[in-house]
């Protein structure tokens, strides 16, 4: 049905992305195209989408057929140009990034999905009718009369979906399309691509990561740096030894190392240990400070209890609104809640969509105020003092990270944090410089933070709190979005600050990212703690941190893929 | 309570455009002070919303008047009757009549217009635009720069949370105030344009460059009375600023 053939494809700077590449996707198939962070799949996502020559300054060498008809690209200025319009009704597109794909016209989500037809001419009971029959397949019809600006983030996904399937495509091609959502909102939208697919569509998932779980007859294709390094079915695909290309599977644990005691180094390189950290298996309780047995706990709440003001549905602080989580009028306050952190312990917050999650989180760091109770953070008690003065002790990691950056470079951007608290200049910029090695993007430091691809950002955002020095690290669904690598990065990361003395509390979806680094779970349900949860097992509550070869000298296995094929991914905006 | 409409709005809009036209025409301040009494704060007081309109209206309106006093009520050349001699300004009769009067004019305006805006059926507005053929890049612009706002308002506050995560202390002076702004404004804009690139691609995918008519999800409340009556009111509008300005000249 549609098949492209990459013999190169290169953004300005020349870079090599997509050499050798082949796709063929026939009727109702399911594909997966799955590849770490500047692999190359979202240029290969682009090109089924007919999003070439139209982006400035890429070159493309090779075909895409499309129902028996082939275009042909030489990467020369006269290339054909492809009609998206005319395109988009054999292959719909969905992108990263979901605001970007809203008209930002429509004031309820049936004239979202209309908004296509109604371009075309469509007359209105016609119009009507398709968008009330995709709606049905999509389970959207109750949500037809909402604010498409107002719904949570399985919501949105679909509507954009619906949006771009009203026309009856053959082919739906979607980069990320799970990126941002918890497992509920994850699974309608898997049951929507389901539906889509029984009614003959064939559906092109981009993902970093091969899903957990698919059609028998999934097929995968893998890439790593732009080339392709497996091609068949997603049940051998899982044993294929794709985490090499930095290419796990979602829901599994990060894949840190098992032995312990290997303790040569903790987080060295943390600007503010002065001391090589050497806690590994000390239980949390012991408070390995460095500030003696009479250091207070990091993060007490006592008693807690917050309303979101009247309004909070519009104003909606809470967290991003794009993504899933506690935003919006269903967003629960809190009540009643105690909860006391040590130092070296990492504790997880879980609970369902709009439970409190990102509420309780943003107590910790002044964004919210008790209006019950009381919060202290490494001893003092949260009042009135401006929310940027807790920064030095509490490092908090937003859900969507483009929020937090602001700066002209990464190194700038890192520097901040410590300039914010005090530090002189010049012990700033080191410090962030270290910080940027940590996470190993020390050689991007003087790009600007927006020609970084997704995972990168994330990162620097990471860096920057590292950089700071902050004790308490408060972490809203720190995995969400980021590759295999960066994600096991990251639990050696959390592990290495906890075995320094530091706390860490991180609201997750990640179950498995949460058992494995965790040592223990907190449940919240409207907005209170609740008895754990049923549902899982194998939590390590009270469990004594487990150390892990800390290996400073190698890094923190982030070294994988981060070439130029990265950053030139994500000229896109995204990789 | 809300109220029940009546008209399209895009007549509710053209009415509110007639009037002011009328208003700067007529130029008499018993004109301008009925239209005030009797258009403008009744439908402030049934639009459901006579608060939030009403603030608005102070917001917007008051310093207008303020400056208005200060400016003809202190210098005002032509001024006679010297109510109070302050050196190098006078407070004079005329001088304090003209602000009134210059008052009362911009009162009505931003009553009028504030009241039209704050009550719009947007979506309907929309809806009638494209079912009267107008050119879409024009409705589009008009309706997406609007449903653009509240979300740039809300992205705008998370961003300023988001830096004081980081350690921006905001403070209460007006420097602080205009750092932080200074610093919301890299990401929201970069954040706006990427979102924005993400779009054309999206209206190119959908179609949006088709030539030929819109059509609208929304059913047309437009009816053909209110078209005539648009017409009719435009013309008999103009004709009657004519005569009421070439009657003035001759006099």
């Amino acid at each position: 049905m549609i098949t492209v053939r990459s013999e190169s494809f290169t953004y300005d700077d020349g870079v090599p992305l997509l050499s050798g590449v082949q796709l063929a996707v026939g009727a109702g198939e399911y594909v997966v195209v799955a590849g770490a962070s500047g692999s190359g799949k979202t240029t290969l996502a682009r090109l089924l989408a007919g999003l070439v020559g139209s982006d400035a300054g890429c070159r493309f060498r090779g075909s895409i057929t499309l129902a028996g008809e082939t275009v042909r690209f030489d990467g020369s200025p006269a290339d054909p140009r492809i009609d998206r319009a005319a395109w988009s009704a054999a292959v719909a597109f969905v992108s990263q990034g979901a605001w970007g794909q809203l008209s930002m016209m429509s004031a309820t989500v049936a004239e979202e999905i209309a908004f296509g037809p109604s371009n075309r001419g469509v007359p209105t009971e016609e119009l009507r009718r398709s968008v009330h029959d995709v709606a049905a397949s999509l389970r959207l019809t109750s949500l037809l009369g909402r604010d498409p600006r107002r719904l949570s983030g399985g919501q949105l996904q679909r509507t954009i979906i619906a949006a771009a399937v009203v026309q009856r495509p053959r082919v739906l091609v979607l980069d990320e399309p799970f990126h941002g959502l918890d497992e509920d909102s994850a699974a309608e939208v898997a049951a929507a691509l389901d539906a889509l697919r029984g009614a003959g569509t064939a559906v092109v998932v981009c993902d970093a990561m091969l899903p957990r779980s698919g059609p028998a007859d999934a097929r995968v294709l893998a890439l790593a740096e732009g080339h392709p390094v497996f091609s068949g079915l997603l049940t051998e695909a899982r044993w294929a030894g794709l985490r090499r290309y930095g290419i796990g599977t979602a829901g599994d644990p990060p894949g840190l190392p098992d032995g312990l005691g290997s303790r040569t180094g903790g987080l060295g390189s943390h600007p503010d240990d002065g001391e090589p950290t050497d806690h590994a298996g000390v239980r949390p309780q012991d408070s390995p400070t460095g500030a003696g047995a009479a250091t207070p706990s990091p993060v007490v709440l006592t008693d807690v209890g917050f309303h979101h003001p009247t309004g909070a549905g519009e104003s909606a602080p809470t967290s991003d609104t794009r993504s899933d989580s506690d935003t919006g009028p269903a967003g629960a306050g809190l009540s009643g809640i105690t909860l006391t952190v040590r130092a070296g312990e990492i504790v997880a917050v879980r609970g369902p969509n709009g439970s409190g999650k990102t509420t309780l989180l943003q107590h910790l760091n002044g964004l919210h105020r008790a209006d019950t109770g009381t919060v202290s953070v490494l001893g003092q008690q949260i009042r009135r003092q401006p929310t940027g003065t807790f920064a030095g002790d509490v490092g908090y990691l937003f859900q969507d990270t483009d929020q937090q950056l602001f700066e002209r470079t990464v190194l700038r951007e890192v520097a901040y944090g410590p300039l914010a608290a005090g530090v002189r200049r010049s012990e700033a910029l080191r410090r962030a410089a270290d910080a940027l090695d940590v996470v190993g993007l020390g050689f991007v430091r003087e790009l600007h933070p927006y020609e970084l691809g997704f995972v990168q950002r994330r990162l620097v955002a990471l860096a920057s709190i590292i950089a700071t020095g902050s004790t308490v690290w408060v972490l809203d669904e720190p995995t969400g979005g980021l590759d295999e690598s960066a994600r096991t990065g990251l639990a050696r990361l959390l592990r290495r600050h906890a075995r320094s003395g530091g706390a860490v509390v991180m609201a997750t979806h990640d179950a498995a990212f949460a058992t494995a680094v965790a040592h223990r779970t907190i449940w919240l349900d409207g907005g209170r703690l609740v008895p754990d949860d049923p549902g899982t097992d194998g939590r390590m509550d009270g469990r004594t941190v487990e150390a892990e070869p800390a290996d400073r000298r190698r890094g923190l296995g982030w070294g994988h893929g981060r070439t130029a094929g990265e950053a030139q991914d994500s000229q896109d905006g995204r990789s | 309570m809300p109220r029940r409409r009546t008209l399209n709005p895009l007549t509710e809009l053209l009415g509110a455009v007639l009037l002011v036209v009328l208003v700067l025409v007529v130029n008499r301040w018993e004109f301008s002070l009925a239209v005030l009494l009797l258009v403008v704060v009744p439908a402030v007081l049934v639009s459901g919303q006579p608060r939030r309109i009403g603030v608005a209206i102070v917001l917007v309106a008051g310093p207008l008047l303020l400056s208005s006093v200060l400016l003809h009520g202190l210098f005002f050349p032509e001024g006679r009757v010297v109510l109070l001699d302050l050196g190098p300004a006078r407070v004079t009769q005329e001088g304090l009549v003209f602000a009134a009067l210059m008052g009362l004019r911009m009162s009505v305006f931003t009553g009028v217009l504030l009241t039209t805006a704050m009550t719009l059926d947007l979506p309907d507005l929309i809806a009638t635009m494209t079912h009267r053929g107008w050119n879409r890049k024009l409705v589009f612009i008009i309706g997406s720069a609007l449903g653009l706002l509240p979300h740039v308002a809300l992205r705008a506050r998370q961003i300023t949370r988001a830096q004081q995560a980081r350690g921006l202390v905001v403070g209460r002076g007006p420097l602080s105030r205009l750092r932080a702004l200074l610093m919301v404004t890299t990401p929201l804009v970069i954040g706006l344009l990427v979102d924005a690139s993400e779009r054309n691609h999206m209206l190119e995918a959908r179609g949006f460059s088709s030539s030929g008519p819109r059509t609208s999800y929304l059913p047309d409340t437009d009816t053909a009375a209110q078209r005539t009556g648009r017409r009719v009111a435009t013309v008999a509008v103009l004709l009657f600023a004519a005569a009421w300005l070439v009657i003035g000249a001759v006099a």
